[in-house]
């Protein structure tokens, strides 16, 4: 599903973010990327949805080659992906379902299918009957789960979430961990970025570690402890 | 199909299907942005309208101009009017004359009758010249250049005619009618010139108002890009946008111009009743109005087009 075979990242500035990072992910797995702050996890996501792209190294995902992506393939590539970020990143100015159909919109979703999924998404996140809402009469915890409906809806095999319980508490963040769990039950494949290790610890799931660009370690679900 | 199913399915739809649906999207999506700031979509439009509205108010006065000079006569004829003693033995002797020459194409030899029965009933002064005891119009011949002959070659037809014998007055019409064409010439310039600077004011003004849209909507873009959009169907809803604009500008140009024709209407009556009706005024016609509706819809794309593709260009997404 995704492999990084000898992957860095140098910023413009010359910062490196990554040094010579190889791991690879099953399809069905779920696993998390933790690290201090800085240490490279946001640009490991970054560069799985090409947002930013390795200055060397080869990155697959779905068994394609990111570097050479062609810049107008990019969108296809993200459309086959789910990303949940930190701040939600919800349209303030949508209703909920709006904000969850968004993905499907941009796929050209029949408008009837469309409110089907938006429903099975708003369902699954537990957040039915809410879809005429506007996100900003949602609680923190409800809007990061539109986020997680926004990103699951057009039912992507990959799904990466940077910090996705960055702004919680540790009761929401533990709801939200719990549906990353359902989804990967569909056989979705999950990537979470967290700096949460008492979470991470919870999870029981593989955890890759970064340290200042470097991957550290790359602990299996049965070692964490 | 339940949600698990509609949950199950992955999302593949054929690309024309999906084409149109993305497009009827953007179509509402772009309503919807103009809804939602109404007083600032109506001055664009207003602003937008106006400055469309002047080079077409320009066309009507140049398209009536022309009226004129059609009714007023034909471009290239000569009158040449004899002595009152030449009979029309004489004048039938002096338009065989020129006939015969190569710079002649044709002549009309006009009675002293005709001349008065035309005056009397163009002029609207029949009753005064019923009055007059005798005819005091000589005989006349309206003298057509041969086709192709230029300004200067009847030039010196005309100082030929002049020195003939039996001639008393030539009256080059097409003297004035060269002046009134060269006058119709600029005025068709200027209303090009018009038109081009005010479809690019109005090409700015909808550039301008679509990338302030666009800042504003900064963070939506990028959540779009984030999750799939190509740069086209980021750009689709203000090109829509931008064309929503020129149309209902184009709207309001016509509405002004038609306003402007049913103001001038009375005025331009009372001058078309005083020549008899050889004048006619007239509006512009629905084909022009058409055109110059699909025309503000192109300015308007073409504004947002450009707003947007910079912007994209500078996200290092365009294309």
């Amino acid at each position: 599903m995704i492999r990084f075979d000898s992957v860095s990242k140098r910023y413009p500035e010359g910062r490196e973010a990554l040094i010579d990072i190889s791991f690879a992910v099953a399809a069905g797995e779920m696993l998390f990327v933790t690290g201090h702050s800085g240490a490279g996890k946001t640009t490991l996501l970054k560069l799985i949805a090409l947002i930013e792209r390795p200055s060397h190294g080869t990155l697959e995902v779905h068994g394609r080659s990111l570097a050479r992506m062609k810049h107008r393939e990019i969108p296809r590539l993200r459309r086959d992906l789910g990303m949940v970020f930190q701040d939600h990143r919800l349209l303030m100015d949508r209703s909920v379902a709006d904000n969850v159909a968004l993905p499907l919109v941009i796929a050209g979703v029949p408008h009837e299918e469309r409110g089907q999924r938006v429903r099975g998404a708003l369902e699954k996140v537990g957040l039915v009957g809410r879809g005429k809402d506007a996100p900003s009469s949602l609680s923190t915890g409800e809007q990061q789960r539109v986020g997680i409906a926004r990103a699951i809806v057009a039912r992507p095999a990959l799904i990466i979430a940077d910090e996705p319980t960055g702004n919680l508490d540790p009761q929401l963040s533990e709801e939200i961990m719990q549906l990353f769990v359902k989804l990967r039950e569909t056989g979705c494949t999950i990537l979470i970025a967290s700096h949460d290790l008492p979470l991470l610890k919870r999870m029981k799931q593989r955890v890759l570690v970064l340290d200042h660009g470097h991957l550290i370690d790359d602990v299996p679900a049965s070692q964490v402890a | 199909m339940n949600m698990q199913d509609a949950m199950a399915k992955p999302v593949r739809h054929s690309r024309m299907a999906m084409w149109r649906r993305q497009h009827a999207w953007c179509l509402r999506d772009s309503l919807r942005q103009l809804a939602r700031r109404p007083l600032g979509t109506a001055l664009t439009i207003a602003v937008m309208g106006s400055a469309l509205a002047l080079p077409l108010a320009f066309y009507l006065l140049l398209v009536n101009v022309q009226h004129l000079a059609t009714a007023l006569g034909d471009s290239q004829s000569v009158s040449v009017f004899l002595k009152q003693n030449v009979d029309a033995r004489g004048a039938n002797e002096l338009a065989g004359t020129l006939r015969a020459r190569s710079d002649v194409g044709a002549v009309t030899v006009r009675t002293p009758q005709q001349g008065l029965g035309e005056l009397a009933a163009m002029q609207g002064f029949g009753d005064a010249i019923r009055s007059l005891p005798e005819n005091p119009l000589p005989f006349a011949l309206l003298v057509e250049p041969r086709a192709g002959t230029d300004r200067v070659q009847v030039a010196a037809m005309v100082r030929a005619v002049r020195a003939m014998p039996g001639v008393d007055l030539v009256q080059d019409n097409g003297q004035w009618r060269a002046r009134l064409d060269a006058l119709v010439a600029l005025g068709r310039r200027v209303t090009l010139l018009l038109a081009v600077l005010l479809g690019t004011a109005a090409v700015l003004v909808i550039g301008n108002t679509v990338r302030l849209d666009i800042r504003s909507r900064a963070d939506e873009i990028a959540v779009q890009q984030l999750i799939g959009a190509s740069a086209a169907f980021v750009r689709r809803p203000y090109l829509y946008e931008g064309a929503w604009y020129g149309l209902a500008a184009g709207i309001v140009a016509v509405l002004l111009v038609l306003l402007l024709e049913a103001v001038l209407a009375v005025p331009v009556r009372d001058l078309v009743a005083s020549y008899a009706g050889r004048l006619h005024f007239g509006g512009l016609p629905w084909v022009t109005l058409v055109i110059a509706l699909a025309v503000a819809v192109a300015l308007g794309w073409c504004g947002a087009w450009i707003a947007s593709s910079r912007y994209l260009a500078r996200l290092g997404n365009s294309g």
